[in-house]
């Protein structure tokens, strides 16, 4: 009866008991994936809110070996953990590196794109919540056009850098995209991930109930709908090549993403929607063209 | 107070989590609701549960006791309920409802075929005695619960065989007799005692009844078969729809000529003409409105057009023709729909100068059915049906009432469900109980759902014989359905209002504040880390999970 | 066995005797030759380590973070611009308590441009928790790596190895580089506390609300005080290994009998010493405090060693800026605040950006200090090239 498939990891590798705000998707997403990678695995986690939230001294919810040192360098550390553990001939370990979207297409750019160039054997994965929410809802380069942030009190004139692609020209081996409402297809991209020699680059898309001004009960339909209107698309490159795109057989309007959520608010006067709202959709198609959805 | 690490490098495994369930201003709740479909299932059964066995683990035993909780007659209503459950399920918006009914009539034939036994729930047998009247549906099921709950019960019933109309009335083509006996039998076993030819009223008075008894349940039906007056009924060749189908199911042989005109509209009528077409008359139906009116089961007229019996529509007999006292047609006039009359249907009105002569052999009248009140002194509704009040009880104090009798005409799972009713409140008045009413759970609607975890799948649909080979004699049009077929149906329920392990409370929970209990399949909330964020509730396909107030 | 050759090759030969795990870093002048000949030395199997050259010292510093968090025994060299923009990571190094290794090429820092040498660098993260050792010449360099790891791995604090860029780094001294066994019995293998291990999950870097970030920090000034002791043992330790002097908090020259102490460090000490001989020549009785450890700074050793001297002149290479200069406050505050007021402690910053620093310049400044107390000037300054409006 159910669409997906029943299988999945639940380890509560990232346990309860971390600061998120109540329905944050990124503390879900990140328990997803640490629980594909399971045990033997290292986190290394940059500064933001996922680190803030669960990274306290002295209850932090990582249950599996965690690392944190700055905001913009941990893919480097991660690196460094590489080279340690092949160094010093240890037992193979998952590396992962992680970040929010301010991290890895901002200001820790840098060390991903040396990551990924020296081609190190480390999972990198961004939970995009499409803004610097840590420091209280700032515009990044993942932040989508249109979208109000405080230091885009009118809207977001830049459009959404395309981390993914980026990583295809570095030669990444696997990058991915996923979301959490389909854990299914986020956990099996974590483990084929691993299963991949080399770096790797998964972008999951993470809904902030804070920063995008939405109940927390909607963090999952929210994801869903960013799929389904084709502004988030879902899919996996392999050695360059697409191999997988999750299909949108029923195309929503943007418009049905954009009214749920405050951040997109002023793209409507009294209901009724303005012509931004037309250029998101063209955004939309041009996904729908792009990864034939 | 412990002392800082080196560098603050802590042992994660010595961590005591901190607790986030005091950031909660709401807390999720699990609640069981009554699905539509129980809740417009007039036996109220358990449908969710026994389709979900079916589902999950391919138990049609459980299925069965499950089903027999309630109904003890599944696979009779397998075939003959109108299944207005059908009706109000929720699957129905996402694509087609679930095929209850045929799923009911699978579990009740795997029951017939490996000769499965109804258990009581009462070890210790109770000493009171109730005496039951009539043995249809009505009187059946009463009897079957109250045995259940470990009662003495009595069944007295005037024909010679018991079953009532499920007998006497529908067609062994829709209702094999196999089938019919089985199931009472089954019944039976739970040491009920039947005394046949006793017509209660005529036979024993009724003050014997309530003297000897400490309840009295009437299940009488209404087996009279009332004619509507035309000119010229007297002749030979007429009859009564229900007089018709008894003499039939008795295994009379009638004559019934070349043309068989039937005038009705209801099941009585619908059924009077399938068996005349059987027995290879040219048979045709009059009815004074159309077919959107006729209170017979849209399934049955289906299967009457499929069977080539002919509709008159909009015609009202006048007259009946007869020569040598035989009848030898019938004269008609056209009808025009006027406006609603009280009952709320269109009321038809003759057109002048519109009479024509239907031919006709046999004309069987199947206008009505009245209760057999002889002997037996009650209030009554509209001066027919037998007046109860909430609990069944009619003027007559221990004596409960329901079926046809009660209900007017109704169906056999109308009959069932009152039966079940009567007995629950005939043990409360025993107990000396009967005020308290039980509140049902809510009923849980479609928008309620989260129709997003469900996918679209095709409809079981059950496949009957060919007209050609169904007319051939008074087989049944359907034969017994594949079991895997029924798993797969099955699995097509929703489950609205009740959990059916999704997992998606477990992993959708950004807290992981939903935890299982290992091998129950049981969910539960950890309150110390539940932020109330309401993901679970809204996430959870079947509604079952609230976010309440704290 | 004694080698006549480069400052960065002697250091580069020092580090791989010390079987770092993994080495991270990006060139910078005056720097690169040092991590130039340990590609080589691992290139040529000579060391069996993971050598990353990474996109910048940010991220050299970073990686090297990540693998002594991991265990390993790590090293990396960076210079002026290269350390500064290490920065960040440099105090996360030190308050996760990371052994890590560092050479500073000492070099001045930008604008404008120069490559040339003084302390201004390592002196801008004097106060990241990184213990600083500065080396006098090429041998010293050497030692101070062996000493260096030693220090670092008993007190979990990172350790910087200051040598001056291109007047050390580039300079062909003969150097003795012990043997591999020599070493090894020095340097035992490195023993983590706390690692990233999935056998024995840890936090590390967890963050520390108000209740808690005070005492890590009182807890790392402890240590780095403490150290003290630590250096002063690994020195004692290497010089009965080795029979070498190298390393400690400090050194003296002629200081007994001395009427004016010059107080420096690094390379200059050298021409501090010649000045200090021709001086003495000329009758006059000038003695040298040299600081080998400036972080920690050995306050209670400063203080012994010169409460009994009346004119005390400390030479710089670093200033800051809009305040003077930093060893010379470090110099001043060994004393109590009532002895301060007693006694003439001048302050010269010189050789900023590769100024030289002759003995001229030395002897006209011992002669000044003579004469007053300079309280902050700056040593071969040419005036003429200054415009006065932009003063
Ligand atoms: C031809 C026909 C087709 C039908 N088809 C369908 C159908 O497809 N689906 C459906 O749901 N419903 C159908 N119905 C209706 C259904 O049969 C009845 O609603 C149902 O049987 C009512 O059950 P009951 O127990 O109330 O009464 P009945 O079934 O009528 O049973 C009453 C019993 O009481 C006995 N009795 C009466 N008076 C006395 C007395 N004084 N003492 C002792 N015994 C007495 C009678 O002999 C009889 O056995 C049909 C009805 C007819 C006539
Ligand atoms: S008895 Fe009728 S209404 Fe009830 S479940 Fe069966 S088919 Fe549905
Ligand atoms: S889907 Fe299942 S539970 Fe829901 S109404 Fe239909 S049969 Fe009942
Ligand atoms: S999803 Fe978790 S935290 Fe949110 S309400 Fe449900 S149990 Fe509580
Ligand atoms: S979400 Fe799924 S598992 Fe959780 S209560 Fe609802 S049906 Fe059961």
């Amino acid at each position: 009866m159910m669409k997906t498939a029943v299988e999945f990891d639940k380890k509560n590798l990232l346990a309860s008991g971390h600061r998120a705000c109540g329905g944050c998707a990124q503390a879900l997403a990140c328990r997803m994936v640490l629980d594909a990678a399971g045990k033997n695995t290292i986190a290394c986690v940059a500064t933001g809110c996922l680190e803030v939230f669960s990274g306290p001294y002295p209850d932090p919810s990582w249950r599996i070996p965690f690392l944190h040192s700055l905001f913009e360098n941990s893919a480097a550390v991660a690196a460094g953990v590489e080279v340690a553990y092949r160094a010093l001939k240890k037992a193979p370990v998952n590396v992962l590196a992680m970040g929010g979207d301010g991290s890895t297409a901002d200001i820790g750019f840098q060390c991903i794109s040396g990551m990924f160039e020296r081609g190190h054997n480390v999972l990198y994965v961004c939970y995009d919540n499409e803004a610097y929410m840590n420091t209280g809802v700032q515009r990044s380069s993942f932040t989508p056009f249109g979208a109000k942030t405080t230091t885009t009190p009118a809207g977001n004139r830049f459009h959404k850098k395309d981390l993914p692609q980026l990583a295809v020209v570095h030669g990444v081996p696997y990058v991915a995209t996923a979301t959490v409402d389909d854990y299914h297809d986020l956990q099996r991209k974590v483990k084929t991930a691993l299963s991949i020699h080399g770096p790797k680059y998964l972008h999951v898309y993470a809904p902030c109930p804070l920063g995008w001004g939405h109940a927390g009960d909607m963090s999952i339909a929210i994801s869903r709908l960013a799929k389904e209107t084709c502004l988030f698309p879902v899919y996996e490159i392999k050695d360059g090549k697409l191999v997988s795109v999750v299909k949108i057989p029923v195309k929503k309007p943007v418009e049905e993403y954009l009214k749920v959520q405050g951040r997109f608010r002023h793209l409507f006067k009294k209901g009724v929607p303005t012509t931004e709202v037309e250029l998101i959709q063209e955004i939309a198609n041009q996904n729908i063209e792009r990864f034939n959805l | 107070m412990e002392k800082l690490p080196l560098g603050l490098a802590l042992d994660l495994r010595k961590v005591v989590p901190y607790k986030t369930g005091s950031w909660r201003t709401q807390m999720p709740v699990h609640v069981m609701q009554t699905p539509p479909c129980t809740f417009s299932c007039p036996i109220n059964n358990d449908i969710r549960g026994f389709l979900r066995i079916l589902a999950d683990k391919e138990n049609f035993v459980d299925a069965w006791n499950i089903l027999t909780r309630t109904n003890p007659l599944p696979a009779i209503c397998g075939r003959v309920c109108p299944h207005p459950c059908e009706e109000g399920c929720n699957r129905r918006d996402l694509d087609y409802p679930l095929a209850i009914n045929c799923a009911e009539r699978a579990v009740g034939d795997y029951a017939i075929d490996k000769k499965l036994d109804h258990r009581k729930e009462h070890i210790t047998p109770r000493q009171e005695k109730i005496a039951i009247v009539g043995s249809g549906p009505a009187g059946l099921s009463c009897a079957f619960h109250l045995a259940k709950r470990g009662f003495k019960v009595k069944i007295f019933e005037a024909e010679h065989q018991p079953g009532g109309m499920l007998r006497w009335g529908i067609p062994t083509f829709r209702l094999p007799r196999e089938v019919l006996d089985y199931e009472i039998n089954a019944i039976l076993k739970l040491g009920i005692e039947l005394e046949c030819n006793v017509r209660v009223g005529v036979n024993i008075p009724m003050d014997q009844l309530t003297n000897e008894y400490k309840a009295v349940f009437l299940g009488m039906g209404a087996s009279i078969g009332t004619r509507i007056e035309v000119p010229g009924d007297d002749a030979q060749g007429v009859y009564s729809g229900v007089e018709f189908l008894k003499e039939i199911n008795s295994g009379k042989q009638i004559d019934l000529g070349k043309d068989v005109v039937i005038v009705g509209g209801g099941n009585t009528a619908l059924d009077c003409a399938r068996v005349a077409k059987r027995l290879g008359a040219n048979t045709s139906i009059v009815y004074r409105r159309t077919r959107v009116e006729m209170p017979a089961l849209s399934e049955e007229i289906d299967e009457a057009l499929e069977e080539r019996i002919m509709f008159r529509y909009h015609t009202n007999p006048t007259q009946i023709l007869a020569e040598d006292g035989k009848v030898v047609g019938m004269l008609c006039v056209q009808m025009e729909m006027k406006e609603a009359d009280a009952s709320g249907r269109a009321r038809p009105a003759a057109i002048a100068g519109s009479e024509k002569v239907i031919p006709a052999d046999t004309i069987i009248l199947a206008t009505g059915q009245a209760v057999d009140y002889e002997g037996i002194e009650l209030n009554k509704r509209d001066e027919k049906w037998i007046s109860t009040d909430n609990y069944l009880q009619t003027s007559i104090p221990g004596v409960f009432a329901g079926g046809d009798a009660v209900l007017g005409l109704e169906t056999v799972s109308a009959a069932i469900g009152q039966g079940l009713r009567a007995a629950q409140n005939i043990e409360d008045y025993i107990a000396g109980t009967l005020q308290n009413t039980l509140s049902r759970p809510p009923v849980v609607l479609s928008k309620d759902l989260n129709t997003i975890y469900y996918e679209t799948q095709r409809r079981f649909s059950k496949q009957g014989l060919p007209v050609h080979e169904r007319l051939k004699g008074m087989k049944e049009i359907y034969s017994n359905f594949e079991p895997e077929e029924i798993v797969k149906e099955s699995d097509r329920c929703l489950s609205c209002g009740l959990c059916f392990q999704c997992n998606n409370c477990l992993m959708y929970c950004p807290d992981n504040a939903v935890n299982i209990i290992s091998g129950t399949g049981k969910y539960t909330f950890d309150l110390d880390f539940c932020k109330g964020c309401g993901i679970c509730s809204k996430e959870c396909p079947c509604h079952y999970i609230h976010m309440t107030l704290e | 066995m004694l080698k006549q050759i480069e400052g960065s090759q002697a250091v580069a030969d020092a580090v791989a005797l010390c079987r770092p795990n993994v080495i991270s870093a990006y060139p910078i002048t005056p720097q690169t030759h040092i991590v130039e000949d340990l590609a080589t030395i691992v290139a040529e199997g000579r060391l069996d380590t993971e050598f990353l050259n990474v996109e910048s010292e940010f991220a050299a510093a970073s990686v090297v973070l990540g693998a002594s968090a991991a265990g390993a025994r790590t090293y990396t060299a960076t210079t002026s611009q290269g350390l500064l923009l290490m920065t960040e990571v440099l105090y996360c190094i030190a308050g996760m308590r990371l052994p890590i290794v560092l050479t500073c090429a000492n070099r001045a820092i930008s604008a404008p441009l120069s490559i040339w040498n003084d302390h201004q660098d390592s002196m801008s993260i004097r106060d990241s928790g990184w213990i600083q050792i500065h080396a006098e010449n090429n041998q010293e360099a050497a030692d101070l790596h062996f000493q260096a790891y030693k220090i670092a791995e008993k007190t979990f604090l990172p350790v910087m190895v200051c040598m001056d860029g291109f007047i050390l780094t580039h300079a062909f001294e003969p150097v003795d580089i012990p043997d591999q066994d020599k070493v090894d019995d020095f340097l035992p293998a490195f023993r983590p506390r706390a690692t990233v291990d999935p056998m024995y999950p840890r936090g590390l870097g967890l963050f520390a609300d108000p209740r808690f970030y005070m005492e890590m920090r009182y807890i790392i000034h402890r240590a780095m005080e403490k150290s003290e002791n630590t250096i002063k043992e690994v020195h004692e330790e290497f010089n009965k290994a080795f029979g070498r002097k190298s390393g400690g908090l400090l050194k003296t020259y002629k200081l007994e009998n001395a009427d004016v102490v010059i107080v420096a460090m690094g390379s200059v000490v050298g021409t501090i010493k010649d000045t200090i001989d021709l001086l003495e020549e000329k009758g006059k009785s000038v003695g040298l405090l040299q600081i080998c450890s400036f972080r920690p700074f050995p306050r209670k050793q400063v203080y012994q060693l010169l409460k009994d001297k009346e004119n005390i002149v400390v030479v710089e290479k670093a200033l800051s800026l809009g305040r003077g200069g930093i060893l010379g406050s470090d110099v001043r505050w060994s004393f109590p605040r009532t002895e301060q007021t007693d006694r003439k402690i001048s302050n010269f910053v010189a050789g900023l950006g590769g100024r030289d620093i002759t003995t001229d310049d030395l002897a006209a400044m011992v002669e000044r200090v003579e004469k007053e107390h300079v309280e902050f000037d700056f040593l071969g300054l040419n005036r003429d090239l200054i415009l006065e409006r932009d003063l």
